[in-house]
């Protein structure tokens, strides 16, 4: 590993760590939580836009991999890690105890969606555009309702990350490094993926599927390959949100969330990760910071949509990136 | 032995026999052309031999390999690879990056060498400096990082030949590739499918309906029409068949208006 690596994993370890110790203690829990909601919606709009924005194919199920990401591991919390947890505090000092734990937590979620992603991808991937589009609301919509009737989850009542015979555990997720060290994972391996010669695949086959396998791209593989990447990060998505709020509800799955994920990646253009990155954040935030506006606040959200899509149809950013070779085009 | 070997391929679609019967045989480093009006069935078959469609009868074999019905993805590993009449590129990516998609299928890197640290970088350089080499060979250089979508048109069907080159193919099948072009490019296209066949190594097998084009370049000429070989030799000699002359401008005696 070169120097130059090692100085840019240290910047953003110390970024994260300050993140983690001052911000939550300087911010008002209200903006915490926005904060931390800007970063699971840019981690669940980076991976949609892997499928959706450079692969081409139209995918709006993405809150059900969300649901089996954040029930899974909310189980998983609940059932299995509160007794982990607790013995892990017992040895070992609290910070050092919970960044070992949370990785587990987050990798239940993300496995469990890349298990549904793959077993859902392979038949569902075979279709196209709009029908590949209605059986994939339609399994987010399965997976919704399942959850519901599982009364190991709480069911309708919703399912609180507590666990009652390990008080000691507190489950729940703290402070924003969680959340930000998945945020910089997602979008590193998400523009490795689509920026390196290999992944050049997967935007061979948004361009043409009949040329892509001419010169022997498997194209049934490549996309259950972005489906299955995107679902285990929407799942890593869902157990933040889960262990944030300290409590799930098949409500926070429904399609109104898979759409806003598709609504952040077509309006920050579709190929460009920064793109997703920039309307989630904005989108995320917008709706709070408007509500001053009362009733009005919806309202002026809508049309800022519309706005956006007349102004820029082709998305904030197009297919472009905001990267190190803009950056130095603008400034340098 | 025949690099690739077709016994009496047939393709039906529902009551339409678009290919009857095809017998061809391409040698390593041959140039074969196939030629025959429109409707004739040519694209068909190389849509049959790359694998667009699995014959409905007949046998293909590639290099001693049966490949009938396989997918194209696996012929194209194989070792055919081709161009299309109506040019499909990946109009969205640049030039260079068409060549390297294709270079680094070839390769067959998988979704994790990606994630690993050391070996994508070599790897990533590698592929450049080959996709750059490639592009200078077809003289094509000076729009690498153009979109592909957005290069002239002759340009257009140099980069789906050197797209299909970067596939390391054995054979290569152009459909087409003079379309469009005018006499000085089609001059320039002839010379570089005789150096490709040299440089390379490979192949060729290619449809066209410019008739001169085609004397000076194969060695063998095929003719299709309804779907039927209706003569195969040199050159010069299928020129005068009187079969050939008849499909593409009616019989003398037929009596009735010529088709």
């Amino acid at each position: 590993m070169s120097s130059k690596r090692v100085a840019a994993f240290a910047l953003v370890a110390i970024v994260l760590l300050a993140l983690d110790a001052w911000l939550p203690s300087w911010l008002n829990p209200y903006y915490a939580t926005i904060v931390t909601r800007i970063g699971i919606a840019v981690v669940a709009a980076v991976s949609l836009q892997l499928v959706n924005g450079f692969t081409g194919q139209f995918s709006i199920g993405h809150a059900g991999f969300m649901a089996v990401g954040a029930y899974t591991s909310a189980a998983f919390s609940v059932y299995v890690g509160a007794g982990w947890l607790e013995s892990l505090l017992g040895l070992l000092p609290a910070p050092l105890a919970r960044s070992l734990f949370y990785p587990l937590v987050l990798a239940s979620g993300g496995l469990a969606a890349a298990v549904a992603g793959f077993v859902v991808g392979i038949p569902a991937l075979r279709l196209r555009g709009d029908y590949l589009a209605i059986a994939t609301l339609g399994f987010a919509e399965v997976i919704r309702i399942a959850i519901l009737n599982v009364d190991a989850v709480g069911g309708a009542r919703g399912f609180s990350i507590h666990a009652a015979e390990h008080p000691a555990a507190d489950l729940r997720f703290e402070g924003f490094g969680a959340v930000y060290a998945v945020v910089v994972v997602t979008i590193v391996v998400v523009a490795r993926l689509v920026y390196s010669s290999g992944g050049l695949s997967f935007r061979a086959v948004r361009e043409d599927e009949v040329a892509a396998t001419s010169i022997g791209i498997a194209t049934t593989r490549i996309k259950v390959e972005a489906f299955v990447v995107a679902s285990f990060f929407a799942g890593v998505a869902g157990a933040l949100f889960a262990h944030s709020e300290g409590y799930v509800h098949t409500n926070s799955f429904a399609f109104l969330r898979s759409f806003e994920i598709v609504v952040f990646v077509v309006l920050g253009g579709l190929g460009s990760i920064t793109g997703a990155v920039l309307a989630a954040a904005v989108l995320t935030a917008a709706p709070e910071l408007l509500r001053g506006l009362g009733e009005w606040r919806m309202v002026l959200y809508s049309l800022l949509l519309i706005g956006t899509m007349l102004l820029r149809p082709q998305g904030l950013l197009g297919n472009r990136e905001i990267d190190l070779g803009w950056l130095r085009k603008r400034f340098g | 032995m025949a690099l690739l070997e077709l016994r009496r391929v047939t393709m039906r679609f529902g009551g339409l026999t678009s290919v009857s019967d095809l017998d061809l045989d391409v040698d390593p480093g041959q140039v074969v052309a196939l030629i025959g009006p429109n409707g004739a069935g040519k694209t068909t078959a190389f849509n049959v031999v790359t694998g667009v469609y699995a014959p409905t009868e007949g046998s293909i074999r590639f290099a001693g390999r049966e490949i009938a019905g396989r997918r194209p993805h696996e012929i194209s590993r194989l070792g055919v690879a081709r161009t299309f009449q109506n040019i499909r590129l990946f109009r969205g990516l640049t030039a260079a990056e068409n060549v390297r998609v294709a270079l680094a299928a070839a390769k067959r890197s998988g979704l994790f060498d990606v994630l690993r640290p050391g070996s994508w970088r070599r790897q990533e350089t590698t592929l450049c400096a080959e996709a750059v080499g490639l592009l200078e060979r077809l003289g094509l250089s000076h729009v690498a990082d153009t979109a592909a979508g957005s290069l002239p048109y002759g340009d257009q069907r140099l980069l789906e030949i050197a797209r299909a080159l970067a596939t390391r193919p054995r054979l290569l099948l152009l459909d087409e590739p003079a379309a469009g072009m005018n006499p000085s490019e089609k001059q320039d296209l002839g010379a570089l499918v005789a150096r490709l066949r040299a440089e390379f190594g490979l192949a060729i097998v290619l449809i066209e309906h410019d008739v001169r084009f085609v004397m000076d370049l194969a060695e063998r000429v095929s003719v299709l029409d309804h779907g039927e070989k209706i003569a195969e030799g040199p050159p010069e000699a299928v020129r005068r068949d009187p079969a050939v002359i008849e499909a593409y401008l009616g019989a003398p005696d037929a009596g009735g208006a010529p088709a």
